[in-house]
Parts: C-alpha cells; structure tokens; sequence
C-alpha cells in the first residue's frame, strides 16, 4: 500500500509505539516532494512575469516614441487641398476660362468593408448617378492603394450631398470635398485651341510620379495641357481624425496651404476670336446661299504680322469643352473620342487652323510668283498672255483657266489680281523646263517661305503639310506613271493644286511675310504667366514669352512690292477677284481668293468626287503703312473663295479695324 | 480529538460541519486584499476603457461588470463556506454538470462570431466553458485524490487525462481554442500537484509536444486540417507580426502599437486612439491589457501585473497549506490556470505569446469570467481557511 502513495514515501510508521491503525487516516502533511513540487510552480510564475515586465518595458519605456508615432499616423489621414486652377485671359486681361465651386464625392477604398464591399459601391453609384460597374471597376483597379481616393463624381446637385451627409454611416469611405469646375463664360469660344481638364492617366502619371497623383486634374489638350505646370498650382494639405473605418472624428486641420495656380495670357483678342468664329459660319451660310451646299467646316486665324501673335484662331465645327466637366455626358462627348462618331460630326475636336490640310489653290500663286522671280524666270513687268486654255505635256493634255472669256497679255499684279491659271501655267512649265533641279527650285523657295513644315506654334498638335517633289512622287508611288515628274506636275503645283497641301497656319505666315517685308514671323499664342490678380490688382509677370524674332526669308523686297501691288489690285481694281468684298471697305486690305479642288467623299457621288474649298488669305492696312493684321480663312467645301472666305475674312477686318465695310453682291471669282 | 474505534467517519464528518466564525477567522486576508484590489483595478480599467464604445452611455459596461463583481463576491462567499471536500466525493456530479453545461452550449447556444460559447438565459448571456474551468479542476482532482494510491500507475494517469479530454474537446469544437488550453494546462496543473511520477511527467510532455507539432505542422502537410486556417495563423503568427500587418496579424500589430504607445505614464482615456478610434479590435474583451496599457501607461500595467503576481504567490501559499491532497490539487489546478490565463493574455497583447481568446481575469468585460475567477478564490480560501493554517500550525 505505502509503495503506491503520493509522492512515494513511505508513512510514518514507528515500532515504538503501537502499530498503524489502518481504520484510521494518518494526518496530512505537506512532504517535501510537493513543496519541491510548488517550488518549481513558483519559479515558473516568477519567470512568467520577468518576461512580461521585460517586454512591457521594452515597448512602452524603450521604444514608447515610435509607438506612440505610429498610433498618430494611424488615426491621421491626409488630405490633399485641391488648388484653384489658373485662369485664362486674352491679351487685355479679359477671362476666358476661370473655375467655379463644386462638389466632389471621393471614395477611400481602402475604407471599404471586406464584406459588403459592392454594396456600398451600388448605393453610392445609385445615390450619384453613375454606373455600378465602371465604378466597381475603379474600385478593383485602386485596392492596392488606399493613400489617394478616387473621384466618383464631380459637380455633385446638394440634394446628393444632402443625402449623402444624413447617411454617412452606410457610406463608408465617402468623403465629400469642395472642388473646383472649369467654367467657360464664352461656352464654345476657342475650344480646340483652350483644351480641356481631365482626371490624370495612368500614362501621365508614369511620366510624372512625382508631380501627378491618382486623381488629379491635369490639362489634356491645347492651352491646358502645354501649360499645365503654372496652371495646376500646388495642392495644400490638410489633416483629419478618422477612425478605423475612415470616419472622420474632427474638424480638418489645414498644414499647408494650397498655391492657386498662375494666371496664362494669350495673345488672343476675345473680341476678334468671337468675330472670327461668326465669321465662319457667316462664311459657311454664305456657301451654301451660293449653291455650296456641302459646306460644313472651316478654319480661319489672324495673325500680327510683325511679331507672329495669333489674334483670334476659329475652327468650325466646335465643341463646347465643357462637356468634360463634371458629369461627362457620353452622348455629347462621343465626337470628342470615338472615331466614328467625330467623323459623322466631322471631327469638331480638331483645330483645322493647324492641322486642317488643304490645297491652297489660288493663294499660292505668290509663292509661284515670288520663286519664279527669284530664280529669274519671270520678269514681274513682262507680260504674258492669259489664254482661256493651254496644253502641255506629250499627251497635249489641256489646262483651263477659270475664266475662260478673258484672252490678252498681262503682267504679274494683274495675273495675280484676275488669278489667271494660264499665266502661272506658263511660269510652272517654266520650273519644269529647268530640268532636275529646276523642278526642285519652287519647293526649296516655298520651304523657305515655311511650308512642308509645321508652323512652329507653341500650343497644340500641328501638321506640316505636304510639298511634292520628284523624290517625294519616287518614294510614294509603285508604278512608273505615278513615279514621274510630268509637266503637270509642275504647272498644277504652280496655281497650288494636286498633291500640295497646307494649313491655313502656314498660309497665314506666308501672308505675313509678305505684308512685313520678307521676315517670316514664329506664330504663338502664349504671352506670359502671371500672378492671379484678384480685386484688380496689377498682376505680377512671373514668365513672358518673347516672340521669336521674325527671319528673313531672302526675298527681294521689289519682287514682294509686285506681290502686295498684285495683292492689293486684287481686291480693290475692277478685276480683282475678291473687289466685290474688299474694295468698298475704309481701310485699305490686299489680299488673295483661292479655290482649290479637293477629292472630298460625300455620300451618293462617285469616289473621286471634287468639292472647292474657299479660301481668302490677306492682310491690312495694305500700301499706306505697315500691316497690323493678316487674316487668312477657308470654308470647306465652301466653293469660289470670293463667295465664303473673302466676305468671312471682311467680317474679321471689320472687327479689327472697328468699321463696316459692307459689300453689295458677291462674284464668283477663283 | 478522540477517535473511537469503529465509528471514525463521525468525527471526520464533524470536523467538516461549516463552523463559520473559524471559516471567517482563518481567511486568507492578502489574497483576500489583492483580489478586491484587482476587481476594482478592473473596473476603474473598463470605465476608461470602454468610455467611447457606447455612445451616450460612457458606463454602460462597467456597470454591468460591477453588477458580475457583486453577483462574484456573492459566488466567492457561496465558496469559501461550501467545504472543498463535498466537492470531492461528489466529483463525478460536478463532472457531470460540467460536461452537460458545454453539451447544452452545443444544442441551443447561437453563434456569435462563428464560436457557440454563449447560452442567453433571459437577458443575462451565460458562458458554461469559463465556469466549466473551475468544475474540471474540481473534478478532475476528485478522481486522483480517490486514486491517491495508485497514483505511480500509468493506467491512472491515462484514465485522469481522459477524463480531462472530454470537456477539453468540447470548448475546442465550440470552437474556443484558447479556453481548451487553459483546460489542458490546469490539468497538467494538477497531475504535477497530485505527485504523478516524473517519468510519466516527462511522457506525456514528450506527448503534448508532439501533439502541438503534429496538428500545427504533420497533419497540415498530409492533408489534414485539425485547426481552422486562422487558428493556425494566430498560433505562429505571434512569432513573425510583420509578415501580413493588414490581414491576419493585424490585430497583434495593432495590439503592440496600443501598448508602446502607452508610454510610462499612458495616453490617458481621451487621448488613447488605438482604443478610441476602434484601431484596437476587441479592446474590451481579449485585447484589454493593450487597450489599458495605452491608457494607463507603464506604471498603470505594471500595477496590474503585480496585484496579478500578488494572487498567483498567495495560491500557491493556498497549496502549501492545504489541509489534505485533495485541498492542495485544487488550488494547483486553480492557481496555475489563472497564471497561464495572466501569461497568455497579457503575452499575446505584446506579441510574446499566440492569440488565442483567452480572458484577462478580472478585467475582461464579461460577467461570466467574473463570477467563476471569483468563485474560483472564494474556493482557495475555503481551502486555506479548512488548511494548517494559523492556530492549525501551531
């Protein structure tokens, strides 16, 4: 029995005294064994609060700070401040583009419960407006990023806000913020060339990571875009208690103020920007009085001649940018980014002052002059009949000119005044005569006079055009007939027809050469950054822009005196082509009409179909004193020049000069 | 004492007869101070810590925990007059209700938060598993005290730790991890305080060991699943906290930045936004100690480990001075449950031991745990006042 007793010992059993009674319990009694026992419990114990004392210690007394940093930032979120984007004024000061107040709605995603995460997503997009699937899309793409909230909406009505501020709790992450629109008093005034704000692309923001953060609004296009850096300011922060769940606990504490973004100024006049966009749509309904029915876009830009500035540049069809702006409407924005749509509203994004190609027609016939002078192969005094029609080539193909009743010699300013196709024909077939090179000789002047190149402006896409060479026709072409130089070639080049084409930009630069003296100016639209001046205060200049000082091109100033007393007869002599318009108009204008042949396709004609494009290129106050502005306009498919651009471009002058001109009827004329 | 022969049990059942005013005289009075310090500790705790969690009521749960306290002072009176040795031959009776409460926890309780621990009894939520600790200690110590002889046997051994299993089991499919091994480590408690043999000590340590090792690491990589997936992770995680600070070891990031956030003096109620702000998941239950170490502070922690240390030194006092084997078992049992319970608690919070959720004794929000820790000293003290203590040793 005592073998198996706790703790193995044997009891107490003395032989002094009587036998151990078994009826009777002997007393307990703590043994050693169990004090040895309770021993090791109590050294376990100790060693349990050594090393709990030790690590409370270590965390609270050693490195409390950083724990103490770390709850901090736990429970403070930051924000960013939104920065009023800088305004937009024209040259007088006058605001284009400025903002307003909105409301923006942003979602913290990493706010957003596990559970129930879509659910919130479809309140939210119901309560806004907007569509569940593309805002749990963002959601999806943002998961890894709970720093930056996404913009849900912008412009929110103040019955959402309401609603969304008496609902919180079922909105977890939502954060209402005020922001500001882009606002334009003027609507649709110079869309394309102003461009438009837009949230920032995963793109810019590679390119950018340390200017751009998710979110931001950034210029997309034109103006916007190009001076996006002293237009976007600086966004200000700003601190707030939030809970676990992102609710906010207090008020939001400002740490940095936010920088409003500078003022841009442009060289533009509202006023003549206004007029000029009038201005083409008078052009247009002028067309199709005159039987252009198609007559649907046009271009039209005013330059100063001495230094370049752009005063008004008009591109029709238009857009108003504001449909970027808060809750984008797709319907409005489509033309604006699906290919077939912007083709079935022919393309109202694109700013057809620098990237509308267009053969020039008759507005290039001083740059035929003025080469052809140059290179000695025309004597401006000369004369040269003007024959209704003309043949060249080895096929005796035959050349008209527009005006098939005139028939006398004449000399270069009244060829340019009547526009006679036969006459220039005769100074291209004299480029064509002069072999390799000579065929090349037009091009390499008119390149100098700024064609086959973009324009160099510094706000906006441009193109270059197109210059046809013998090696351009060698390189294009596959088959042997294509690939030569035929004197058609030349002769077709020398009225500016067939495979050249221009912007009017480049058109409007040429004009300014002419009307300065042979100096090719460098358009621009942007004068110089400034502090936004509030309360009209005199605006700091923080940047100007100094024009680029205008080149000269190389041009006899006698041979360009021919041109402008060509140019001026053209408007004001008896057979000038764009008189009707110009010649009752106070102050002296000279300029130039077009009508170019383009293969436009046009539903129910046969492929190939030919549309005119009007064009009228010219400057003023022309022969008295120096020019102050060149206007140049085409209407597409707007027929005679003298019909639609010249009565357009008057419109501008009328402006300009601030006096009427008025014209009785209009004569067909090239 | 005159013992005549053949009518012993007389005097013995006598001796046992409640004599209140001994009872009264021969109370354990430090244990006695230190636990009544730790209760209201405890509540001045809560009060801070849960001033946010309701809103317009900043009370609403230190009330309730005062009114568990009171009902638990009534527990720990009940216990200290039952004597411990009615206990001990009806032990099979207390394994009974012991076992038939978690049974019942099975059949009607509703889960909360994917665990059945709960059984709502009117308005008051009742939690058999917290009083199911003392009854096992009890039971369990029955069994080997009437086995006292055959102690040194193995089959002994074995048959006390099946009968520690079954309630083992059943908290750990409720599931309540933590509170299955504080049933574990009280029976480990008791089995080294009954005086089982080294050697078999040794085996059935050698046995937990490669049972942990088997469930957290063999059985996974052979395809069987013993724990839940977040059970295993709250197991290993504590060893690396850095390695998924938003997902699974989220709650012990969070938990460590409470406590260093505390400093030496604390951030006080207002200030503490670990706890305030909801950063600190569970701040009133198993996350307390954090919540109250931001609050309060070094100084404010360290006084709570110490009243803690206090009660674990005074139980083990209980032990030594334990009227028989079966008084010294049961305040083994109790004692080193309450540490265990102190040490995982307090060492989860601080990133030193796995998360499992276990209560803090005393300080929890929670009536049930209250009541039965309570009544659980009001047991140490029927121990000690039944014990050689006092006049007794003299």
């Amino acid at each position: 029995m005592s073998s198996h007793a706790p703790y193995g010992e044997p009891r107490a059993s003395s032989t002094r005294f009587l036998p151990p009674d078994p009826g009777v319990e002997a007393p307990y009694r703590l043994t050693p064994g169990l004090a040895f026992r309770v021993g090791i419990l109590g050294i376990v114990a100790l060693a349990v609060f050594a090393v709990l004392f030790f690590r409370l210690w270590s965390l609270q007394v050693l490195s409390g700070d950083t724990y103490l940093a770390a709850a901090q930032g736990n429970q403070l979120r930051t924000i960013r401040i939104e920065a009023p984007r800088g305004t937009i004024l024209d040259r007088r000061g006058r605001v284009i583009v400025d903002n307003i107040a909105g409301t923006a709605v942003k979602l913290w995603v990493g706010d957003l419960p596990a559970n129930g995460r879509y659910d919130v997503i479809k309140r939210l997009a119901a309560v806004l407006n907007v569509p569940t699937a593309r805002l749990a899309k963002e959601v999806d793409a943002r998961i890894a990023d709970p720093l930056n909230p996404i913009t849900v909406k912008t412009a929110v009505g103040e019955d959402q806000v309401a609603y969304l501020y008496e609902h919180q709790s079922e909105f977890p992450g939502v954060q209402i913020q005020q922001t500001y629109l882009r606002h334009y008093p003027y609507q649709s005034l110079g869309a394309q060339m102003l461009g438009y704000v837009g949230e920032v692309s995963q793109g810019e923001l590679d390119r950018r990571p340390k200017l751009y953060r998710p979110g931001d609004k950034v210029g997309k296009a034109g103006v916007e875009a190009r001076l996006d850096e002293y237009l976007r300011g600086e966004a200000g922060q700003a601190q707030i208690r939030v809970d676990s769940m992102g609710r906010p606990q207090g008020p939001l504490e400002p740490r940095r103020e936010a920088r409003p973004g500078n003022a841009v100024r442009l060289t533009i006049d509202i006023g003549l920007q206004r007029a000029a966009e009038r201005a083409l749509r008078h052009g247009i309904q002028t067309a199709r009085a005159n039987e252009s029915y198609y007559a649907n876009g046009g271009a039209l830009v005013a330059l100063d001649p001495r230094d370049g500035a752009v005063l008004a540049m008009a591109s029709t069809p238009t857009y108003k940018p504001s449909v970027y702006v808060g809750r984008v409407d797709p319907k409005k924005i489509q033309p604006l980014l699906d290919a077939e749509a912007a083709k079935d509203a022919n393309y109202p994004g694109i700013n057809r002052v620098t990237s509308g190609e267009y053969p020039p027609g008759s507005t290039w016939k001083p740059v035929t002059a003025l080469a052809a002078m140059q290179e000695h192969m025309l004597e401006p005094y000369q004369s040269l009949q003007c024959t209704p029609t003309a043949t060249y080539g080895l096929d005796e193909q035959e050349f008209r000119n527009w005006d098939p009743y005139v028939n006398h010699p004449m000399m270069l300013p009244e060829a340019l005044a009547r526009s006679c196709d036969t006459y220039f024909y005769q100074v291209g077939y004299q480029f064509y005569l002069g072999g390799d090179s000579g065929r090349t000789r037009m091009q390499q002047w008119a390149r100098r006079f700024g064609f086959g190149a973009p324009a160099g402006i510094d706000v906006g896409s441009e193109e270059a055009g197109l210059l046809p060479t013998p090696a351009w026709r060698k390189q294009t072409f596959k088959s042997d007939w294509d690939r030569a130089w035929n004197p058609g070639d030349s002769i077709q080049l020398a009225i500016g027809q067939k495979d050249v084409s221009v912007t009017p930009l480049q058109m409007a630069r040429f004009y300014a050469m002419i009307a300065n003296g042979g100096n090719l100016v460098t358009p621009y639209v942007v004068s110089q950054v400034e502090t936004a001046a509030p309360n009209g205060q005199a605006p700091v200049v923080l940047r100007r822009w100094a024009p680029d000082p205008p080149e000269p091109v190389g041009v006899d100033p006698a041979a360009l005196q021919v041109i402008r007393d060509g140019l001026y007869s053209a408007t004001h002599s008896s057979f000038g082509t764009s008189s009707g318009v110009f010649s009752s108009f106070p102050i002296p204008v000279a300029g130039k009409t077009g009508t170019a042949e383009k293969v436009v396709p046009i539903p129910g004609y046969p492929p190939g179909h030919l549309e005119d494009q009007s064009w009228w290129c010219g400057f003023g106050p022309a022969q008295t004193e120096v020019a102050r502005i060149v206007v140049c306009a085409v209407i597409e498919n707007g027929g005679h020049g003298s019909t639609a651009a010249a009565p357009a471009a008057l419109r501008v002058f009328e402006k300009f000069f601030g006096v009427k001109g008025g014209y009785q009827t209009l004569v067909e004329t090239d | 004492m005159i013992v005549e022969a053949g009518r012993q049990r007389i005097p013995v059942r006598r001796r046992e007869a409640v004599d209140l005013a001994a009872v009264v005289r021969r109370l354990d009075l430090v244990l006695l101070l230190a636990v009544a310090a730790l209760v209201g500790y405890g509540l001045w705790a809560v009060a801070g810590i849960t001033r946010f969690d309701v809103p317009g009521d900043p009370d609403y749960y230190v009330v309730r925990q005062a009114m568990a306290a009171a009902l638990g002072g009534v527990g720990l009176v009940v216990a200290t007059i039952v004597p411990p040795s009615l206990y001990r031959r009806h032990w099979r009776t207390v394994y009974v209700v012991a076992i038939a409460g978690m049974v019942f926890v099975f059949a009607f309780a509703e889960a909360i938060r994917g665990s059945k621990r709960w059984i709502e009894l009117g308005p008051i939520q009742f939690q058999p598993s917290e009083f199911g600790k003392g009854l096992f200690v009890l039971a369990v110590a029955g069994f080997l005290v009437e086995r006292q002889h055959d102690l040194g046997r193995l089959r002994t051994v074995a048959t006390a730790i099946a009968l520690g299993t079954a309630p083992m089991l059943l908290v750990f499919l409720q599931p309540d991890l933590g509170t299955a091994l504080v049933y574990a480590a009280a029976l480990a408690a008791v089995l080294f305080v009954a005086g089982v043999r080294w050697l078999h000590l040794a085996l059935l340590g050698g046995l937990a060991a490669t049972l942990v090792l088997g469930i957290l690491w063999f059985l996974p990589s052979a395809g069987i699943e013993v724990l839940k997936p977040y059970q295993t992770a709250r197991l290993t995680g504590f060893a690396n906290p850095d390695a998924d600070p938003s997902g699974l070891t989220y709650n012990v990031t969070q938990s460590i930045t409470a406590v260093g956030s505390g400093g030496i003096d604390g951030r006080g109620v207002v200030e503490a936004s670990q706890t305030r702000f909801d950063y600190l998941p569970e701040h009133a239950t198993d996350f307390v100690f954090a919540s109250f170490a931001e609050q309060r502070g070094f100084f404010g922690a360290a006084i709570l480990l110490l009243l803690y240390l206090l009660v674990v030194w005074r139980g083990l006092r209980v032990i030594t001075v334990a009227g028989d084997l079966y008084g010294a078992v049961v305040a083994g049992g109790i004692v080193f449950a309450f540490l265990f319970q102190v040490f995982v608690n307090v060492g989860m919070t601080m990133g030193v031991a796995p998360v499992t959720g276990i209560p803090l004794p005393f300080v929890t929000v929670g009536g049930s745990s209250m009541v039965a820790n309570l009544f659980a000293v009001g047991i140490l003290q029927a121990i000690h006042a039944r014990g050689r203590t006092g006049d007794m040793l003299r």
